[in-house]
């Protein structure tokens, strides 16, 4: 499938909220010439993308099989294409949004389960009493296993869970639940708890590339061109930048070296410096006679560099760029 | 999905004549089974190696052997007593990036028998190796195995009860062995869940303590969701707490554990040697001692070469629903992933399934595509 790149994102729910949000702060806006149940949109100053609206299951699966080149979805989604999920798809940025830890929870009655170890005891236990394995209820049969077997628990089984995962102890199809959380409370509603090492994934929004899509150069350069904005936009929240009279120039260089260590870089007459640092530098400044000081927060701060990009293009095989 | 090259009709014949020396019934085992009920006896583990079949009902999933098709079969019969031979082809996922067939022959007896459980046991393993000499190879060795060995071994070390249960458990996983070895012998009962009530609660008696922690529960608010009962995690608690009180595994007998589970070779010797090991004799070594010197005799009156049999305590391990003698035909050329052949005593597995017998069980199984010194394997 060569042609245009293919960008897949979320169609419904806070992720399609918030990766519109991402699109706008990165200064992309998306037009949905479909109008708002279309499945088909367009990122403008990208005409050459065609960006598909999907489902996050849908895009994983997408991705994984290579039916598109980017997509906007959950890292829990994407690890759930199996074992060899990271030969099939490369996670270029993590977004900072649609967090959720994927967890192992158990009765909250149990009161002499806490860890894993314990599971294992009990999983023992039970199978030994009763003939039959503790069953866990998760859609994420994959991770579920890979997390089970690394623990060096065999002795259970999984019960596919299609709806109210969380409801299956409740309703007796179930001892043990395996699922993604954000607070805990539909947990705790449910009467379960999480294990103390039960987690298996800090899941987030993840931008990924499939590695079994068919890749042109363009599509590649494309790829860094996105990469690239929001890799800058994140440099500029995280960056502040100092600017101070040219004649105090030399005392100023002085007083913020400490500051302009790892990550800051000195400018003519200013300096890049990290946010947390910021206010620290000026005041040393201003402590040191230097002054006035300015502060301004970059919107972008681009960099030649992509080390994402090339790391697309090398496991594609494409030489530099 | 690889099917392996079929076995030319002479071979196949001479794999599959031992089997047919004894009256069997010829077992007719459907090719889809219940994949519920194998994931409960064999385990999560197993369904990487499964193929799922989705139709209307529960889930079914293609025989991956004959040994549950077979049992049930006998199981449904309500006969007192059977043997069943087989032959047929099962089917098995290969591991990711293993060039192996996913659909295979296989033949093999189970039998449900009264009479001698040791020559029985004799019995099937000389099945296995003579099917598998027939195949050609000369490179092949019969590896023993005894599941029940390993308890039998620490109780006549005399490790204290509630230590001796922890190990036997941990017996088929190496790794949970070790750490089991490792605590015993720093006497860290483990943690484990509960804190200071849980502490509590195995101070009192286990009427009072289930009793108590449903009242704790009710007044917390907390559903009691999940299959284990107020009796049930009050048993544990008190387990957990004897553990804690049992006296320290001494170093010493850690390391003789740990030689133990290294004995191979020469099956006398090992178990003789495990006899050493253990210092003082227990009834249960001695047993095992007895009937492994009739199995042996057995076999080599069988015609099995004294030579090619090795013995391994720790082989006993991974088996599954196994419970006493286990044995595997290896071929050098194959390695130990690819067994030409496989077999033991699983008494314990109907009961598991609701039924006991008054019979034992027991079964081997041979792989005429391995055996065949022309085969891929």
């Amino acid at each position: 499938m060569s042609g245009p790149l293919i960008l897949a994102l979320p169609s419904k729910g806070r992720l399609k909220e918030q990766v519109e949000a991402w699109l706008a702060d990165c200064g992309l806006a998306l037009r949905s010439p479909g109008g708002a149940r279309g499945y088909a949109a367009a990122l403008d100053g990208f005409d050459e993308i065609q960006v598909r609206l999907a489902s996050a299951g849908d895009i994983a699966q997408g991705l994984l099989a290579g039916e598109m080149h980017l997509g906007v979805t959950g890292e829990d989604l994407l690890r759930e294409g199996g074992e060899d999920a990271d030969e099939a798809v490369m996670l270029l940025a993590a977004l900072g949004f649609g967090r959720a830890d994927l967890v192992v929870a158990a009765p909250k009655s149990w009161i002499d389960v806490e860890t894993m170890a314990d599971v294992d005891d009990v999983a023992h236990l039970y199978l030994a009493r009763t003939g039959r394995r503790l069953r866990v209820a998760t859609k994420y049969l994959v991770q579920t296993r890979a997390f089970f077997a690394r623990q060096g628990i065999a002795e259970y089984r999984l019960a596919e869970s299609g709806g109210a995962t969380e409801g299956a102890p409740a309703a007796g199809t179930a001892e043990l639940v395996v699922d993604i959380t954000t607070t805990g409370a539909t947990l705790a509603a449910n009467g379960l708890k999480v294990l103390s090492d039960g987690l298996i994934l800090r899941s987030q929004a993840q931008f990924s590339a499939s590695l079994r899509a068919a890749w042109t150069p363009e599509g590649l350069a494309l790829c860094r061109r996105l990469l690239a904005i929001h890799e800058a936009r994140a440099r500029g929240k995280a960056i502040a930048s100092l600017a101070w009279p040219a004649d105090q120039d030399e005392r100023a260089r002085r007083i913020v070296a400490p500051f302009a260590g790892a990550g800051g870089q000195v400018r003519r007459h200013g300096v890049l410096v990290d946010r947390s640092n910021v206010l620290s530098a000026a005041t040393a400044l201003s402590a040191a006679g230097v002054g006035p000081v300015s502060v301004e927060r970059p919107a972008y701060i681009f960099d030649p560099s992509c080390p994402a990009a090339d790391r697309l293009a090398a496991a594609l095989g494409f030489a530099e760029g | 999905m690889r099917v392996e090259a079929p076995v030319p009709a002479d071979v196949l014949a001479a794999i599959q004549a031992p089997f047919l020396e004894t009256p069997a019934e010829s077992l007719d085992a459907p090719i889809l089974q219940p994949l519920g009920l194998l994931l409960d006896l064999a385990g999560e583990t197993l369904r990487e190696r499964l193929f799922v079949v989705q139709g209307e009902g529960p889930e079914a999933c293609l025989r991956p052997d004959f040994t549950l098709p077979a049992l049930r079969a006998h199981l449904a019969s309500g006969r007192p007593s059977g043997r069943y031979f087989y032959s047929g082809h099962a089917f098995r996922v290969a591991p990711r990036g293993l060039e192996r067939s996913e659909e295979f022959l296989q033949i093999g007896i189970e039998a449900f028998e009264p009479g001698d459980k040791d020559l029985a046991d004799a019995e099937m393993a000389a099945l296995a190796w003579r099917a598998c000499v027939a195949g050609g190879r000369d490179d092949l060795t019969l590896l023993l195995g005894d599941v029940g060995l390993f308890g039998a071994f620490i109780d006549a070390l005399g490790v204290p009860p509630p230590v001796a249960v922890r190990l036997r458990r941990a017996f088929s996983t190496p790794r949970r062995l070790r750490q089991e070895l490792e605590r015993a012998v720093s006497a860290d009962g483990g943690e484990g869940g509960g804190g200071r009530l849980a502490a509590l609660l195995a101070g009192l008696s286990q009427a009072d303590a289930a009793g108590v922690l449903e009242e704790i529960w009710a007044l917390s608010g907390i559903e009691p969701v999940g299959g284990r009962s107020a009796a049930e995690i009050v048993h544990r608690l008190a387990e957990r707490a004897e553990l804690a009180r049992a006296p320290r595994l001494g170093s010493e007998q850690a390391a003789l554990v740990g030689r133990f589970l290294a004995l191979a070779g020469n099956p006398d010797e090992c178990l003789a040697e495990a006899a050493d090991l253990a210092g003082a004799a227990g009834p249960g070594l001695d047993r095992a001692r007895g009937a492994w010197a009739r199995r042996l005799e057995a076999l080599a009156a069988a015609g099995v070469p004294r030579a090619r049999i090795r013995f391994s305590a720790a082989f006993g391990r991974a088996f599954g629903y196994y419970d006493g003698m286990v044995f595997e035909v290896r071929s050098e050329a194959l390695g130990e992933d690819r067994p030409a052949a496989a077999g033991g005593r699983y008494d314990s597995l109907p009961g598991r399934l609701g039924e006991s017998l008054p019979t034992g069980a027991v079964g081997c199984m041979v792989r005429p595509g391995r055996a065949w010194s022309g085969g891929a394997g």
